[in-house]
């Protein structure tokens, strides 16, 4: 049951992260996130050192990703012109992100930038999403016509320039939004670990206005290849990635992420929402409790690279 | 490093003086990691040869110390800053080893006066690092402190008082605990007899941790030609998601 990784150098029980990685994988399936944001502070509390488990997670959102993508290619729902674009500008932000993972790590603040960020994208984020979940499920109960976040009057983001048509998503809308989305969700990518779906989905919800059948298989699309570009930086800057760990994890993650795409499609797409808000949230108050909370031993040690 | 330069002309100089006094070993002089490497012991046993050592007056004593190779181990301690806990402060314990295990035939404290035994760096309380980054050693000492607490936790520096045991008057030997996750390296076993408080004799055997086979392998691609390794895992979660994707869709 023991197996020994060889960049990590040390043995683990690859049943119990073959389990893990399957029960992350079935929640990125299900809500179309890469589920990096679950993962990596799992492997971390399991004793992978931080830095082998960031660079890991990546190349585990790649193939649920992948997984799941394929599953919404074929029903049609991916905007591979949004895609695109997204893609491009999250390549150059894993770039930056590996850059700054490196200057952290010196100065020795990763963990708490890392938690900090997510602390507030979470619950930014997260109560967002449970905001407006609740009120489509309050109306939809009622008996209404529930809102469509789409329905809504031009914002400020019709008056940026560079417009383009992105046909499949039925928009006819400027260039920055994207690009910036995709620029973030790539530095985000390579500091945290994660594909960034949980950013990238409301983003282009709200944001952009996305039709929210689509949202999933593009956002997907985009987080395969900024995830792939940040395992290849990582495997270059600083040997991180255990491919090892990343056949175990990857092996249950997409079993899992197939089942939860098949579980979405028996779902209500406020109800989806309102789930993956109270999942946020939750992982959001973890990180916070962590950083307010007294710690059982202040100290901490890690190896200096030789 | 220093310490082990120290030890080994020492124990030449002991050798040199004294000839054949104590003759140590061990079980295997070579642990090869593998994929089902989960931790080992290995054994270290030897004699005491020199009768005259034997039947001179005081109480004759043997430590075993491992020492595995030195690293360089930042320690950071956590300070409430405007209500938030953060890494504060933190001290880099130069060149200090990463594994340690000493065992004895009774409490160190017993064996020899502490002079001695900081000389020799035997005992938890006196594994040193070469340097610190810290102003002075007062600073440095509850970082040092805190650094041997998580190593004790993480099975990787022990002391055991009693660990070596006699099993005639001349022979002895001890079980040395390599856990699942040793650093890789050369390591140090020194046997050290001691009589009286003082060390009369001491030999060091040199211990090589490595890993074999495919484990070696990847650990040299990943560090050999990162580029292609990077792209291999990437092809790798490709082709396990699309297949995964491929195999669903025939069940379903």
């Amino acid at each position: 049951m023991e197996i020994y990784l060889p960049i990590a150098e040390m043995s683990v029980h690859w049943l119990l992260l073959f389990g893990v990685g399957g029960a992350v994988g079935f929640l990125s399936g299900m809500f179309g996130v890469g589920g990096g944001f679950l993962l990596t502070p799992l492997l971390i509390f399991y004793g992978i050192p931080s830095g082998v488990a960031v660079a890991t997670t990546t190349s585990h959102v790649t193939a649920s990703s992948m997984s799941g993508a394929l599953a919404h290619w074929r029903n049609r729902a991916v905007d591979l012109k949004l895609g695109a674009v997204m893609t491009v500008s999250g390549i150059v932000g894993t770039g930056v992100g590996v850059w700054l993972f490196g200057l952290l790590r010196e100065a020795g603040q990763m963990e708490l930038i890392v938690s900090a960020s997510y602390v507030i994208l979470l619950g930014t984020i997260g109560t967002l999403m449970l905001r407006e979940s609740l009120e489509t499920l309050a109306a939809s109960r009622r008996g209404e016509q529930a809102p469509s976040a789409r329905a809504q009057h031009h914002n400020w983001i019709h008056g940026l320039p560079l417009k383009m048509r992105f046909r499949d998503s039925r928009l006819y809308i400027s260039v920055i939004p994207p690009v910036l989305i995709g620029f973030t969700v790539g530095v985000l990518s390579a500091i945290m670990g994660i594909g960034g779906g949980f950013v990238l989905v409301p983003a282009l919800i709200y944001l952009v206005r996305v039709p929210a059948n689509i949202v999933m298989g593009t956002s997907l699309l985009q987080i395969i290849f900024v995830t792939a570009s940040s395992t290849i930086l990582h495997s270059v800057s600083d040997f991180t990635v255990d491919i090892v760990l990343a056949g175990i994890l990857i092996s249950g993650g997409v079993i899992g992420a197939q089942l939860g795409v098949r579980m979405a499609a028996r779902m209500r797409g406020e109800q989806l929402r309102f789930w993956l808000a109270v999942l946020v949230l939750a992982v959001g108050a973890r990180l916070l409790y962590g950083l307010l909370v007294s710690p059982g031993d202040p100290f901490s040690t890690s190896v200096d690279a030789p | 490093m220093k310490r082990v330069l120290i030890a080994i002309c020492l124990a030449m100089c002991a050798g040199a003086a004294e000839a054949d006094d104590l003759v140590a070993g061990l079980s295997q002089d070579i642990i090869q990691i593998t994929s089902n490497y989960t931790g080992t012991d290995i054994v270290a046993f030897g004699a005491i040869e020199n009768m005259n050592v034997m039947t001179a007056a005081g109480p004759l004593d043997i430590v075993v110390a491992v020492r595995g190779p030195d690293a360089d181990i930042t320690v950071r301690k956590k300070e409430r800053v405007a209500g938030i806990w953060l890494n504060n402060h933190g001290v880099v314990m130069r060149a200090i080893p990463s594994y340690y295990y000493v065992a004895s035939t009774r409490p160190l404290s017993a064996i020899a006066p502490e002079d001695t035994l900081r000389r020799y760096e035997l005992g938890l309380d006196l594994v040193e690092p070469d340097s610190t980054t810290a102003r002075t050693p007062a600073i440095a000492e509850p970082y040092r402190q805190a650094l041997v607490r998580h190593k004790l936790i993480e099975g990787l520096y022990n002391e055991n008082a009693g660990g070596v045991e006699f099993l005639s008057p001349t022979l002895f030997r001890a079980r040395v605990p390599v856990p699942a996750d040793v650093p890789r390296g050369q390591y140090n076993v020194q046997v050290y007899l001691f009589r009286d408080g003082n060390v009369v004799s001491a030999q060091s055997t040199p211990l090589y941790v490595d890993q074999t086979g495919l484990e070696r392998r990847l650990f040299n691609f990943a560090h050999q030609e990162p580029f292609a390794y990077g792209i291999s895992t990437v092809l790798m979660a490709a082709a396990l998601g699309w297949l995964s994707s491929l195999v669903f869709r025939r069940i379903t």
